[in-house]
């Protein structure tokens, strides 16, 4: 049952968009993610609107001051487990508002955060990347039969020695 | 009326003689000395001398012992500067809300920031400020350090109590599936029928205005287009061109032309992206989709030309900072002109013809002229009213006064109109980003500026996707601004969503707020 449940989080996890101050550039680029080009539906991931129903909280932006509560209250409200991923070099550090008199200063001054996905803004590419590598590892895929995307088949265990073995053999000739 | 110059300043020079002082060509075409109380009277000639007249910013200033007031105002096709002072201890000043209800906003913002009381519209509790800020300080006096204040338990204000008798608030944000941005409005209905809303803005407050001071001015240009993530090209411009004013500046004029591929550009997807966004919030996700998708190709532009994809920092004081590479120009007219002639008209079919949006934005929030006037409304809200400003006319800056254009005006007033207003821009920057390219001049992209701008103020008013965007600097010949003051467009067209949303249905709230293209972001820096 845990099995499943994981599976479909992993397979469908349902996002919501907080923006904690951020200048707007951010969330344009989130909502681009939803639009044709990008579309992250195909990855089952879903905007949702209520915190109730989300398992992934998108955070954009330096919190202000009087978002702070805000934030807190809107990740209270998401049912366990929940992820937050903050957005932004706002979000992930303050960026170029650290140091202002309205904002904390990056999202892990209020909540807990899981991934940090640095640019202002990042590109929907590194949003999205960030997304997936986050699943990865809520839901580790199973290494054995796992192909790498250039066709190379993934080292076992016994294979990495040689090859490190080989590199250091490459040094000393 | 009085549409030219002289005939205004001459008027104000007859009918107040020795009351008021006026400087010619400071801050807009004069800058008016006027004491408290006198201002009030100088503002109301103004207004009756010319219909136009509306107050595009209220600047707070510290000079220590006095607090400045200066009061940003436009007529047809002018700007003037109406300067007062009050003391720093107990400072009180009339308002002028009586007189022109646009101001409101306004002037609340200065109480809040400044502590300056205006006698007629005082109010208690904060308007851009956090809940849990205290009372009695304000963070752009010089003598407050606002990072090192300490913040108070919020306090329950009136705006959360629920209404009595047959009413119901409704409260909507700051987190909210129709919101992008954080932002309360409290939404009183009676049955179906809106009876008041009230906003309560400041979620996305950070104090930008504050904090460029302690930066320097190169480092300025990078925080000020952060101001908005969606019009930050004419954030940026609009501090470099203020900056070069008070410089007294000669930009050379291919710098020019690219500032304004540049900022079209920057209109152009922002127009999409609002066409696109009014559609969501009135059910229709599938032309919402398509907007979108047809956005993306110009996204792409704005890579090629600026390196980025949103944040271009293409403008820097004294020029721009890349040249267009002449192998992207095929690329670019390619992109715009398959925009014009393949997606161009089945948007406009749509926009004109489609049953279901006549239906959910015709004589939707509707604004009359004389409203919009009074309200002191900006761009495309403007232009919707039948009020024609569009600042690329009126004073036109970079290269904007050689190139050929169209000036949108929709006569209608509703939120049809404004989306309209919108539709045909997007046809009108692709032509002016073609002309640009046609007739690039050559030359240099730059000139070099010292570091330490000389001692001087300047205002700049530019033509953003929302509207008219106003910059206000003031230098202290270091390497740091004195104040810069920025009133962005959607600062000035909430007050107009406020009174056209009253007594209309609540279903229809989304679909007239969006056609105002707000930008939260933007209205608290
Ligand atoms: S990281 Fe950049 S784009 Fe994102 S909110 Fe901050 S300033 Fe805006």
């Amino acid at each position: 049952m845990a099995d499943a449940k994981t599976w479909a989080r992993v397979k469908s996890p349902w996002v919501l968009h907080f923006n904690s101050g951020a200048c707007n550039g951010c969330d344009i680029e989130i909502v681009a993610l939803l639009t044709p080009k990008y579309d992250v539906e195909r990855f089952g991931i879903k905007l949702e609107p209520s915190p109730r129903h989300a398992d992934i909280l998108l955070v954009t932006g330096a919190v202000t001051n009087q978002c702070a509560e805000r934030l807190k209250r809107v990740y209270d409200q998401m049912p366990q487990p929940k992820f937050v991923v903050a957005i932004g070099a706002c979000a992930c550090s303050g960026g170029v508002f650290a140091g202002t008199y309205n904002t904390l200063g990056g999202v892990d001054k209020v909540i807990p955060v899981s991934a940090y996905i640095p640019g202002c803004p990042p590109r929907p590419e590194a949003i999205i990347d960030g997304c997936v590598k986050l699943l990865n590892a809520i839901n580790p895929p199973k290494k054995k039969k796992r192909k790498q995307v250039n066709g190379i088949k993934e080292a076992t265990k016994s294979e990495v020695v040689p090859v490190v073995m080989e590199v250091k053999q490459d040094g000393k000739q | 009326m009085a549409s030219n110059n002289a005939d205004m300043v001459s008027l104000l020079e007859s009918k107040f003689g020795d009351k008021i002082q006026i400087q010619k060509d400071v801050l807009g075409t004069a800058a008016i000395i006027a004491n408290n109380g006198i201002h009030y009277d100088v503002f109301k000639a103004m207004i009756e001398a010319d219909e136009k007249t509306g107050i595009t910013a209220i600047t707070g200033l510290d000079f220590g012992a006095n607090l400045g007031v200066y009061y940003h105002v436009h007529t047809t096709n002018q700007f003037f500067t109406i300067k007062a002072v009050v003391p720093t201890v107990d400072p009180k000043i009339k308002t002028i809300v009586d007189i022109h209800p646009g101001a409101l906003f306004h002037e609340l913002e200065v109480t809040d920031l400044f502590g300056i009381v205006f006698q007629g519209n005082e109010f208690d509790g904060h308007f851009v400020l956090s809940e849990n800020w205290p009372d009695g300080v304000y963070p752009l006096r010089k003598n407050v350090d606002p990072t090192k204040v300490k913040l108070v338990p919020t306090p329950e204000r009136e705006f959360n109590k629920p209404a009595e008798g047959r009413e119901v608030k409704i409260i909507i944000g700051p987190q909210h599936p129709a919101l992008l941005e954080p932002e309360k409005f409290s939404v009183t209905v009676d049955g179906e029928t809106v009876t008041k809303v009230e906003p309560r803005i400041g979620y996305v407050h950070r104090g930008i205005e504050k904090t460029t001071e302690s930066r320097t001015y190169l480092q300025d240009t990078y925080l000020v287009e952060r101001v908005c993530g969606i019009c930050n090209a004419c954030h940026s411009y609009g501090f470099v061109e203020t900056v070069e004013r008070i410089f007294n500046a000669d930009v050379p004029e291919r710098a020019q032309y690219l500032r304004v591929i540049s900022l079209e550009l920057n209109r152009l997807h922002s127009h999409l992206l609002t066409l696109g966004h009014a559609c969501l919030e009135i059910g229709y996700e599938t032309l919402f989709q398509y907007f979108w998708r047809d956005r993306e190709p110009i996204m792409d532009l704005v890579e090629l030309t600026t390196g980025n994809r949103v944040y271009g920092s293409l403008m820097t004081i004294g020029g721009v900072r890349r040249d267009l590479n002449p192998e992207h120009v095929p690329k670019i007219k390619a992109v715009l002109n398959d925009f014009k002639t393949e997606k161009m008209p089945f948007f406009r079919k749509m926009y004109q013809d489609e049953p279901t949006l006549r239906l959910r934005m015709k004589d939707v929030g509707t604004l009359s002229r004389e409203d919009a006037l009074k309200l002191s409304v900006v761009g495309p809200v403007a232009r919707g009213s039948n009020v024609d400003m569009d600042i690329r006319k009126i004073q036109p800056y970079a290269a904007y006064g050689e190139i050929p254009f169209n000036q949108i005006v929709y006569t209608d007033g509703d939120t049809w109109a404004r989306m309209n207003v919108r539709l045909d821009e997007v046809e009108e920057s692709i032509n002016i980003i073609d002309y640009v390219i046609d007739h690039l001049p050559s030359g240099p992209i730059k000139i070099d500026l010292p570091r330490s701008v000389p001692e001087g103020e300047a205002i700049a008013c530019i033509e953003a996707p929302r509207g008219e965007l106003f910059y206000y600097v003031k230098s202290n010949g270091t390497d740091m601004p004195d104040r810069v003051k920025i009133r962005t467009p959607t600062f000035a067209n909430i007050p107009s969503f406020l009174k056209t949303a009253i007594g209309e249905s609540i279903a229809d709230v989304p679909s007239n707020f969006v056609s105002l293209d707000p930008c939260f972001s933007c209205t608290d820096r």
